[in-house]
């Protein structure tokens, strides 16, 4: 990113004639603001802090934290588990933008303009309302060894599949499947939010100029839905990022730290091994991860609405 | 391809991976509802009526303490937005109507805490929480939660505020009214439909949180209800698998309920949130 200037401003007293009569409010307007601004900067910003500065320290949770300056860092970047939950951590992103919003986009599409369109799109929408954990035991069920999804497959004729939660990285893989049966469905709905604003005119233009279909779709649509697919792609990479229920459910990482990613890595080196300086750094490099993919929709989300 | 024949194919698509989508939730149902025996030998796939759902559904209930944490979740799931709601509104209407100074920069500064993953914040409410008797309390998680929702909360309602002409403002201060008054009289009655909708997207994030529940709780009587399943799903040793997946069924209801009945504040919801 390249720092622009500032465009000069004009003087404020030219631009706000309604600043003289905000006035009255001042302290009224503190008032009201208060409790929000309190709460959050002491429970979310103060630990935030926290946490950064635990960082730098070498402390198992008894007695006083001791300052080590980045070894904790150090040590992260060098254990084969962080390596590995971080590779995890990449697969879930990638598969999280390929399938819930592939397959949300598609489903929104296919069922757009169709009568009894909502009907056509529940099915998807349901696992949104159940929880990471719930969603977890279903899957679980349906994949554990011998379980619904082997049972089907040796009516088909297979013997030996793959074991679906034990090797890695495929628990990985079938755990974003699990992810995505949860979360495509509301990815739909927002795409076809998306489509329902799209202006009707140049589509009609367009069609009677011949085009359809994929056509169509390609040259009018698509374009015009990109500045919320950056929204849908934003946030369904912020949320993988953060999927922490479904693998809690399904392997809790395992077996060992085979299917870990680092929202679980954080978790356990803290609340399990105790080392709560490691597990700050791996929560701090999680945040600078998160924060650059929020910036990608949040930018375009407060730009929205700044202008309303 | 005729239009008619274009849409009949989009039709067998949606319906045949509907069917897909409704697979496992059939499965679920089907095998919460066995007996022991007929788990055993019948296959998960084919239904066996309902026969064993009661006595699964109360097993689940009693034993792995699902009750305690729904009566503890529903709590959590009704006060926490309830008071985040009305916290956010009023930041929303201080930035808004009452024109805060810098309004814009307490705006990013509430809704940008959103941004910071959970995993940023165990550790500190954790220790924090130990340190101030807060640890395994229904007020703490109470807390918690509602810091939590305040800035979505806030995001939503400042949003809606700006849809507000300034002169609703102007002319109930003309007839006297307080600022107080102004805000529980006039805003915040005005905006309801945008409050239940955030009400009910928080509650329900609330009532399948499982990382806060497993980090500042640790009894039966405190931990939320998905706390509560995971753990009766990691010791089926004691739990069969009929069991657990009528805890899943029971836990469920509550959220697929309130979604199918509130569909269109849900929508908006997500639509208000997301712009």
């Amino acid at each position: 990113m390249t720092a622009t200037a500032a465009p000069p401003r004009p003087p404020t007293s030219t631009t706000r004639p309604a600043r003289r009569a905000r006035a009255p409010y001042r302290w009224s307007a503190r008032g009201f603001a208060l409790p929000a601004v309190l709460i959050v900067a002491l429970l979310l910003y103060l630990p935030f802090v926290w946490t950064s500065y635990l960082s730098l320290t070498e402390y198992n949770g008894l007695g006083d934290p001791e300052l080590v300056g980045l070894a904790k860092y150090q040590e992260m970047f060098t254990d084969a588990g962080f390596l590995n939950s971080l590779r995890n951590t990449l697969f879930w992103v990638l598969g999280t933008l390929v399938l819930p919003v592939g397959l949300g986009l598609f489903i929104a599409v296919l069922a757009y303009g169709l009568k009894g369109s909502f009907w056509y799109r529940l099915p998807f929408l349901l696992p949104y309302a159940i929880s990471g954990v719930a969603v977890g035991v279903i899957w679980t069920f349906v994949l554990q060894t011998g379980g619904a999804l082997d049972e089907a497959l040796a009516l088909l004729g297979v013997t030996d599949p793959p074991r679906w939660l034990l090797d890695s990285p495929l628990n990985t893989f079938v755990m974003i499947g699990a992810a995505t049966w949860q979360g495509a469905g509301v990815n739909a709905l927002l795409f076809t939010i998306g489509l329902q604003s799209i202006p009707k005119e140049p589509l009609e233009a367009a069609r009677v100029d011949g085009a359809s279909g994929w056509t169509l779709f390609r040259t009018m649509t698509w374009p015009m839905l990109t500045p919320l697919t950056t929204v849908v792609v934003g946030l369904a990479i912020v949320g993988s990022l953060k999927q922490f229920d479904i693998i809690w459910a399904m392997t809790k990482g395992g077996p060992g730290v085979s299917s870990e990613t680092l929202a679980l890595t954080m978790y356990k080196d803290t609340f399990v091994e105790n080392d709560y300086g490691l597990g700050a750094a791996v929560a701090v490099f999680l945040t600078v991860v998160t924060v650059a993919a929020s910036v990608l929709y949040l930018r375009r989300q407060l730009a929205g609405t700044r202008e309303s | 391809m005729s239009a008619v024949a274009a849409d009949r194919v989009r039709k067998t698509v949606l319906v045949v991976l509907g069917l897909v989508w409704l697979a496992p939730v059939y499965l679920m149902i089907v095998n919460a509802a066995k007996t022991n025996d007929q788990y055993g030998v019948m296959s998960v796939w084919s239904p066996a009526g309902l026969g064993g759902l009661w006595e699964n559904a109360s097993a689940a209930w009693t034993r792995g303490d699902i009750s305690a944490g729904i009566a503890s979740t529903a709590l959590y799931a009704i006060v926490a937005p309830l008071v985040a709601v009305v916290i956010g509104a009023a930041a929303g209407f201080a930035i808004v109507a009452l024109r805060l100074k810098h309004g814009f920069v307490w705006f990013v500064v509430i809704f940008a805490s959103t941004v910071f993953p959970m995993q940023m914040l165990l550790m500190p409410l954790f220790l924090g929480y130990v340190e101030t008797g807060l640890y395994d309390t229904r007020t703490g998680m109470i807390l918690v939660y509602t810091v939590i929702s305040v800035p979505f909360a806030a995001f939503v309602m400042r949003n809606f505020f700006s849809g507000v002409a300034h002169h609703v403002f102007e002319a109930a201060v003309m007839d006297g009214a307080s600022t107080w008054r102004i805000f529980w009289r006039i805003y915040l009655p005005m905006a309801v439909p945008a409050l239940v909708a955030v009400f009910i997207l928080q509650a329900t994030l609330i009532w399948n949180d499982l990382l806060l529940g497993l980090t500042l709780t640790q009894s039966a009587e405190t931990r939320p209800v998905m706390t509560a399943l995971s753990a009766l799903q990691s010791t089926y040793g004691g739990s069969t698998m009929p069991v657990v997946l009528a805890g899943g069924l029971i836990v469920s209801i509550p959220t697929v309920a309130l979604f199918l009945f509130a569909q269109r504040a849900f929508t908006r919801g997500l639509a208000l949130g997301q712009y």
